[in-house]
């Protein structure tokens, strides 16, 4: 039993992570048809940021994480601005994406060198369950996080009317046009928010585990793999793949150990998509 | 004004026959370091190499010849390592690499290096490297490691496991937590025997790829396994510093303790926020970086805080400031000795097996080889010495002869 119960929150708080990075990427693409292979980007460099301004200017963890975020969204508005004139060209967006997420990447590696950094976590200490379950409070705490944001994000989209706009011009972005929607103003606010979701994925992740460079691409790598496994551009779906994927990566550690956990974690996914190939809550077009 | 030409064509003549040959022909003597230069254990070597290259050079260089250095970066991938061993050999042309980390770059650059014919004073430890001087010696000669084989790791980790019973602690079940990496394979293979003549069981053998972090799990269940020992076995998985952050906040009934290099970082206390308090570590390459064995020793870790403001990142800085000062003893020994072109690979490999177990040369660390070109093992040679993290010192536990202080005990188990 207690074992189940710490799978059952072990795997929440991966889950939970992997949802706010995945629903980032589903939204962008939902809205814009945008394939944004820099999601990683956002990702690393709010942790980095943060970990950043609490070393070398001693700021508090809730400030640096805050402007780390901020960084997160000014990069992905830049990657709106790389992206808005080749936005037609799916192949010219993904090469663009990609190759400044490997500059990135570079760049990281030559300041902060090619070791995992942590970010001090927003609680310290542990939560003593039961004798045999003990766990970080911070990733007890990053559990209600995921899904507190990720609920507040269901209803922005489901109730407000930018999120009514969201959903129209991801729906028909032509009819969208002819019946007065600013276009550009939703896609401006579908990456920041994107962005910022990125972003605040990346402040957890560091608390709990660490950071380092080659999580650009290992983000990407996740957000891709769950969004089609939940069906590219269904919110939703993004969600539960990402749960279902935080626990097969933990059950395949648990059992086949570590070294085993991404690999079965593909695995599981191309299993799914042969079954199912528009994901699981993706429709035929 | 005749006389005067004949003069000097004489002493053009005697110059030229003073100096052996090779020695004639060149400028200056060149020494290429290839690391990982984005891993501190890489940039270390560079930066201890720039020292020794500096002191060698204020005196007058090798047989008056100004040393230069070249850097090349392995990237931790072997293609690459390869690549840039062959550009340091032949572009370069290096008279001596140095260098080395990860064992299966070494692998790669150990063929280039046979290839170039070039000295290779090399870091990484994995025993497959030595087996392929031992299984053809003509080809692999020129490779020589002054970093501990990774069996006598496994020896090491082994007299932990006594120590600790010495100590009153009975280590009965343990929990190994290992790179999924050549280098700790190897350990491992040499470790089971002797945890089995020790009656100690191995409860599980985890394996964790790179930058693996979630340790919690799995000292939750090295606890469920009683296990009484946690014995890491990790170095480039670096994240040793994650999962001594989760133990010490964890407070399992178990002791950590083994190889886990990122404990031989002298920052290590501190980025663990203090939580390495108890840690036991080997200190691999028989040196702690904030405490030198040697005279040589201390005064290089000086000279390394004076000039970068800081201890040696990793011990693989010990490994390339011994190199470089052992190429320039073999050097100048053999050119007193006579030899025709003392900078020759060939000549140089058996100055460098003169220092064996029973002759070695004090460096930082003693220096001594086998008879495959391992750095010899040994309480008065190199072994990697048991040490602990006492409230942010470095101790060298054991072995006796050489120890700083005594094992403690974090209160929450004894």
């Amino acid at each position: 039993m207690i074992e189940f119960i710490e799978f059952i929150l072990f795997g929440a708080a991966i889950g939970g992570i992997f949802a706010l990075i995945a629903s980032g990427f589903s939204l962008i693409f939902g809205v814009s048809r945008i394939l944004n292979f820099a999601h990683g980007v956002c990702f690393a460099v709010s942790a980095y940021s943060a970990i950043f301004l609490i070393k070398e200017l001693s700021l508090d963890v809730y400030s640096a994480s805050l402007i780390g975020v901020a960084m997160a969204v000014l990069f992905g508005l830049l990657v709106y601005a790389m992206t808005k004139p080749i936005r037609n060209n799916a192949v010219m967006v993904i090469i663009v994406t990609l190759a400044f997420a490997l500059l990135l990447e570079q760049i990281l590696l030559l300041v902060f060198g090619n070791r995992g950094l942590t970010l001090t976590p927003f609680v310290e200490g542990v939560q003593v369950i039961h004798e045999n379950l003990r766990i970080a409070k911070i990733r007890l705490i990053a559990i209600p996080m995921a899904i507190a944001i990720l609920l507040a994000l269901d209803l922005f989209i489901n109730r407000s009317m930018l999120g009514k706009r969201i959903q129209a011009v991801s729906q028909d972005l032509e009819a969208s046009m002819l019946i007065g929607i600013n276009v550009e103003k939703v896609f401006i606010v579908t990456i920041a928010i994107s962005s910022a979701l990125a972003g605040f994925a990346g402040i957890l992740y560091s608390q709990i585990f660490n950071v380092y460079p080659a999580m650009i691409l290992r983000v990407l790598i996740y957000a891709f793999a769950i969004v089609i496994l939940g069906g590219l551009g269904s919110f939703r779906g993004s969600i539960l793949a990402s749960f279902m994927i935080g626990y097969v990566y933990l059950a395949t550690m648990k059992t086949l150990g570590a070294h085993w956990s991404e690999f079965v974690m593909l695995i599981t996914i191309v299993g799914i998509l042969a079954i199912r190939p528009t994901g699981l809550f993706g429709v035929r077009e | 004004m005749r006389a005067l030409a004949i003069i000097a064509l004489a002493l053009l003549l005697a110059f030229c026959i003073s100096q052996p040959e090779g020695v004639g022909k060149r400028e200056k003597v060149v020494i290429g370091i290839l690391a990982p230069l984005s891993l501190p254990e890489g940039s270390a070597q560079e930066k201890a190499a720039r020292i020794a290259v500096e002191e060698i050079n204020a005196r007058g260089g090798i047989l008056g010849y100004r040393v230069e250095l070249v850097v090349g970066d392995d990237k931790l991938d072997p293609t690459i390592g390869s690549a840039e061993f062959r550009r340091l050999a032949t572009i370069e042309k290096a008279d001596l690499i140095v260098g080395g980390f990860s064992s299966g770059v070494m692998l790669a650059t150990m063929e280039v290096m046979a290839e170039t014919k070039t000295l290779f004073l090399a870091d990484a430890s994995s025993p497959s490297h030595s087996a392929k001087v031992a299984e053809n010696y003509e080809k692999y000669k020129y490779w020589f490691r002054l970093q501990n084989n990774a069996t006598t790791f496994a020896y090491d980790i082994a007299d932990m496991v006594k120590m600790l019973r010495e100590h009153g602690y009975d280590v009965k079940r343990v929990y190994i937590i290992r790179d999924e990496h050549i280098w700790a394979e190897d350990v491992v293979k040499a470790l089971k025997p002797l945890l089995e003549s020790l009656q100690v069981e191995i409860v599980r053998d985890v394996k964790i790829p790179r930058n693996y972090a979630e340790y919690e799990p799995l000292i939750l269940e090295a606890e469920r396994l009683n296990a009484n020992l946690i014995i890491p076995i990790i170095a480039l998985a670096g994240t040793g510093d994650i999962l001594v952050k989760q133990w010490a906040n964890l407070k399992p009934k178990i002791l950590i303790g083994g190889d886990l290099l990122a404990a031989n970082d002298y920052g290590f206390f501190e980025k663990t926020g203090g939580a390495a308090n108890y840690v036991i570590f080997t200190a691999d390459g028989g040196t702690l970086i904030t405490d030198p064995i040697t005279e040589m020793g201390k005064k290089f870790v000086e000279k390394y805080k004076a000039k970068y403001g800081h201890y040696p990142e990793a011990h693989q800085a010990f490994v390339a400031y011994d190199a470089i000062h052992l190429y320039k003893i073999v050097v100048e020994e053999a050119h007193r000795n006579g030899e025709k072109d003392p900078f020759n690979p060939d000549v140089l490999v058996k100055y460098l097996e003169r220092f064996n177990e029973t002759n070695p040369i004090i460096l930082t660390r003693p220096i001594a080889f086998t008879k495959n070109h391992d750095l010899a093992w040994g309480d008065n040679l190199t072994r990697n010495l048991i040490s602990q993290w006492q409230d942010g010192k470095q101790v060298v536990v054991y072995p006796k002869n050489v120890a700083t202080g005594e094992l403690k005990f974090p209160p929450w188990i004894k």
